[in-house]
C-alpha cells in the first residue's frame, strides 16, 4: 500500500531523509514490490551503496533489476537516470543520489520530470536532502522513530527493526495549508 | 487415424497466383495468369479468381487467355515466390497448432487436438487459421472434419470455414458433386462414362473393384469419396533459416530503386516471423546479379527485431557501404531467428522495453559508466559478506518464481496517522554499504563497543549495541576470513554495522542501516 502511495507512473517522487531514517529500506520495498510482479526496475546508485545480498533476502527479484553504479560521479548518475527515464518499459527508475547531493538545476530537474511523464516511468529520487524541488510530484521526508532490539537477556543481541515516520513535504496540486499526512512503517 | 480426432485443412486456391499476389499485392485487383514456357508455346498454369471468372483456365494457351480476358496480367511462374508462400502458410498454421502437415502446394493439414481451450469451438479455430494465413498475405479456405481427406474436400466446397459435424462426414461428402473437385482428365472421363455424379456414387462402388480397374489413382479417389485416411501424418517442422525471395523483371542499378524491393521482401519475412512469435537475430542478404553471380552480405542486428522498417534501414546502409558489382536481378533474404520474449502479464504493467531501445540504452550506459558498472546483480552462493556478481541485463519473462527465502509475505507494516499500533508485517531493514569498508578505532567496555573513533572526523559514543555475530569462512583457502559483527546505535542518531576483523584485529564500518 505504501509503495502504491509513493510511486506513480509518469511522475517523479522524492524521498529524503538523513542516514538511518529508513529511506533505503523503503527504496528496497519499492524494488521488491515492482520486481516480484515481473516488472523491470532500474537503480542508479551514485555512491555504490546498494546491498544486493540484503535486497535479495528482502525479496527483491534481482533478475528484474538493472543496477547502474556511478562510483561517486553525480553528473554521470544524473545522465544515467535521464537515459533510463526516457526508455519506456521500466516500471521504476530509482536514483539514489547519496549523502551529499548538490541541488539539481531547475532545467535538469524538469527535464527528468518530463522524461518520466513521456515514458510513463515511475521515477524515485532518494537522497539525504531535496534536490529536485518543485519538479517532484510528491516529496516525502523520512525520520527514524525508534529502534527495536532483541535478545534473551538485558544485553541486546540483535537489531530487530527500525520504525520510521514518513511525512508529506509536498504534493503537487494539494493546497499548501493542507494538514501534513504521516505514515509509520517498520523495517 | 493416428490418434487424431479432428483435423483442419487449410487451402489456398490458385496457389501459384496467390504466391505472386503475395509478392505484388496490387495484382489482387487485376485478372492474373501465371504462365510458363517461351512464346509461342506459353501456357497458363494458374489463374486468380478474377481471371477464372473471365474464362481463363490452367492449360489454356497464352493467346487464348488474352482473347478471353483482354486486361489479363501475365507473370512468369516463380519457384522462389511459391516456396516462400508455402513456408509462410505452414508457419502461419504452426502458430495455431504444433502438428501440421504439408499436403501439397497451398494445402496444409492441421491437427486440432487440444486447441479448443485456446481458441474456442472449431469454427473459431478455423477463423483463427484464416487470420493467420491472411497475416502472411494469403487468403485461405478451411475445412474441418474427422479425417484429412474429408477436411480437404470440405475446404474446397461450401463456406470459407466449413465444419463437418462429427459423424456426419460421410453423409455430407456423399452430396458433393464430382465436378466441383479436381481430378485428372482420365479419371474425370471414366467417372462420366460410369455415370457417377457425386462422391456418394463413387463411395458406393467396391474399393477393390475400383482399384482393379483404375489402379492407385482410383484407390485414392475412392478414399477421397469415403473420407478415410490411409497414410500416416508427416509432420512439418520450421526450418532454422527463414528465407524470402523475389525476382525482378528488370535490372536494378540504383539503391533507391532497390530499397522498395528490399522493403517488400522484408515485410513478408517479418510477417512470417511475427506469426511464428520469432524475431530475427541476423540477416543474410543475397542479391542475384545480372552478371550471373551473387552479392552476399550478412548483417547482424544489435538486438533481435521483427519490425521491417528498422531492418530495411540497416540493410540499405550496409548495401550502400558495400554496393554490388553489377545490376541486381533478384533479392533473397534469410533470417536467423530467435524466440520472441514473452511480455509481463499484468494488465496495468508496462510492456518491457523494445529490444532495440533497450540495447541502445544499455550501450549508452556502458559508455557513460563503463561495462563493469552496468548489469544485473546476482548473489553468489557463499557465506562471505557482500558476495555478489554483476551479469548482463536481460529482460526476463513473467515472474513466477517464489520470493527469496526469508522474505516477508507482504510489504512492510504500515500505519496511518494516529494508528500507533499497526506494525504487524515488517519490511526488511536495508543496509547502505561502504565500499570499501572504512577503518575506525573502537574503544570497548566489557568486550562491547563503547566509543567509535573515525579518523575522518571525530568520534561518537555508542548508545546501544547488539552482537557479536561471529562468522568465518574459506579457512581452507588463502582467502580466509573471520569476523564479529556488531549493530551499534551511535549518539549522532545513526545505526551502523561494525565489524571486527579477527584475523587483522581491525575494526571496520561496513555500512549504515537506513
Amino acid at each position: 500500500m505504501l509503495v502504491h502511495q509513493l510511486l506513480r507512473q509518469g511522475a517523479m517522487t522524492e524521498l529524503v531523509g538523513p542516514l538511518s531514517s529508513g529511506r533505503t529500506s523503503l527504496l528496497t520495498l519499492c524494488l521488491r514490490d515492482v520486481t516480484r510482479h515481473g516488472r523491470l526496475a532500474a537503480l542508479v546508485d551514485t555512491d555504490h551503496a546498494f546491498d544486493p545480498v540484503g535486497a535479495a533476502a528482502a525479496g527483491v527479484e534481482l533478475r528484474h533489476v538493472l543496477w547502474v553504479r556511478a562510483e561517486g560521479q553525480r553528473r554521470r548518475a544524473l545522465k544515467a537516470a535521464d537515459l533510463l527515464a526516457r526508455c519506456p518499459g521500466f516500471a521504476l527508475v530509482a536514483l539514489d543520489v547519496g549523502e551529499s547531493p548538490p541541488r539539481l538545476s531547475l532545467g535538469a530537474a524538469f527535464r527528468l520530470r518530463l522524461a518520466a511523464r513521456r515514458s510513463g516511468v515511475a521515477l524515485l529520487v532518494v537522497g539525504a536532502r531535496r534536490v529536485v524541488g518543485g519538479a517532484a510530484a510528491l516529496s516525502i521526508a523520512a525520520r527514524r522513530d525508534r529502534l527495536a532490539w532483541a535478545g534473551p537477556g538485558p544485553v541486546p543481541r540483535r537489531l530487530a527493526g527500525m520504525r520510521s515516520e514518513f511525512h508529506l513535504v509536498r504534493k503537487q496540486g494539494a493546497p499548501a495549508t493542507a494538514e501534513a499526512e504521516r505514515v509509520w512503517w517498520t523495517a | 487415424m493416428d490418434g487424431v480426432t479432428r483435423v483442419a485443412c487449410v487451402l489456398v486456391e490458385g496457389f501459384a497466383a496467390a504466391a505472386l499476389e503475395r509478392c505484388e499485392p496490387v495484382l489482387r485487383e487485376q485478372p492474373l495468369a501465371v504462365v510458363t514456357g517461351a512464346p509461342p508455346a506459353t501456357r497458363v498454369v494458374e489463374a486468380n479468381a478474377r481471371a477464372r471468372a473471365d474464362g481463363v483456365r490452367p492449360g489454356s494457351s497464352d493467346a487464348d487467355a488474352t482473347v478471353r480476358c483482354p486486361g489479363l496480367v501475365r507473370r512468369l511462374a516463380s519457384l522462389d515466390a511459391e516456396a516462400a508462400a508455402r513456408h509462410a502458410l505452414l508457419e502461419a498454421c504452426l502458430a495455431v497448432s504444433p502438428r501440421v502437415e504439408e499436403a501439397g502446394p497451398g494445402l496444409v493439414h492441421v491437427d486440432l487436438a487440444g486447441l479448443r481451450r485456446l481458441f474456442g469451438d472449431e469454427a473459431a479455430i478455423g477463423q483463427q487459421l484464416r487470420r493467420q494465413a491472411r497475416a502472411v498475405g494469403l487468403e485461405a479456405r478451411v475445412g474441418i472434419a474427422a479425417s484429412r481427406t474429408a477436411a480437404a474436400v470440405a475446404a474446397r466446397v461450401g463456406p470459407t470455414v466449413h465444419v463437418l459435424a462429427p459423424g456426419a462426414e460421410r453423409a455430407t461428402l456423399a452430396a458433393v458433386p464430382l465436378v466441383t473437385l479436381e481430378w485428372s482428365e482420365a479419371l474425370a472421363a471414366t467417372f462420366t462414362r460410369w455415370g457417377l455424379e457425386t462422391l456418394g456414387d463413387l463411395a458406393a462402388l467396391p474399393r477393390d473393384g475400383v482399384g482393379a480397374r483404375l489402379g492407385a489413382a482410383g484407390l485414392q479417389a475412392h478414399d477421397r469419396a469415403t473420407g478415410i485416411d490411409r497414410t500416416p501424418w508427416a509432420l512439418w517442422s520450421a526450418p532454422v533459416f527463414w528465407e524470402e525471395a523475389q525476382g525482378v523483371e528488370w535490372e536494378i542499378t540504383t539503391l533507391p530503386a532497390l530499397t522498395p524491393v528490399l522493403g517488400r521482401v522484408l515485410e513478408r519475412l517479418c510477417a512470417r516471423l511475427v506469426a511464428a512469435h520469432l524475431v530475427a537475430d541476423a540477416l543474410d542478404v543475397r542479391l542475384a546479379l545480372a552478371s550471373g553471380g551473387h552479392h552476399a552480405r550478412s548483417v547482424a542486428l544489435a538486438a533481435p527485431l521483427a519490425e521491417p522498417a528498422p531492418i530495411a534501414a540497416l540493410l540499405t546502409l550496409d548495401i550502400e557501404a558495400h554496393p554490388p558489382s553489377a545490376p541486381v536481378t533478384g533479392v533473397a533474404l534469410s533470417a536467423r531467428v530467435v524466440p520472441r520474449r514473452a511480455a509481463p502479464g499484468g494488465l496495468w504493467d508496462p510492456p518491457p522495453p523494445a529490444p532495440r531501445d533497450l540495447a541502445a540504452v544499455l550501450a549508452r550506459l556502458t559508455t557513460l559508466v563503463g561495462s563493469a558498472n552496468v548489469g544485473t546483480p546476482v548473489v553468489v552462493d557463499s557465506h562471505r559478506p557482500d558476495a555478489w556478481a554483476l551479469v548482463g541485463f536481460e529482460v526476463g519473462g513473467p515472474d513466477t518464481a517464489p520470493s527469496a527465502p526469508g522474505a516477508p509475505a507482504e510489504p512492510g507494516g504500515v500505519s496511518s496517522a494516529g494508528d500507533d499500533s499497526c506494525d504487524a508485517a515488517a519490511g526488511a531493514l536495508a543496509l547502505r554499504r561502504l565500499r570499501p569498508p572504512r577503518t575506525v578505532t573502537v574503544e570497548t567496555r566489557d568486550g562491547r563497543p563503547a566509543y567509535v573513533g573515525d579518523p575522518a572526523g571525530g568520534g561518537t559514543g555508542v548508545v546501544t549495541c547488539a552482537g557479536p555475530w561471529r562468522a568465518s569462512g574459506d579457512w581452507w583457502d588463502v582467502d580466509v576470513w573471520a569476523r564479529d559483527e556488531w549493530d551499534v546505535a551511535l549518539a549522532d542518531n545513526t545505526v551502523w554495522r561494525l565489524v571486527h576483523d579477527r584475523l587483522r584485529n581491525a575494526w571496520l564500518l561496513e555500512g549504515v542501516y537506513d
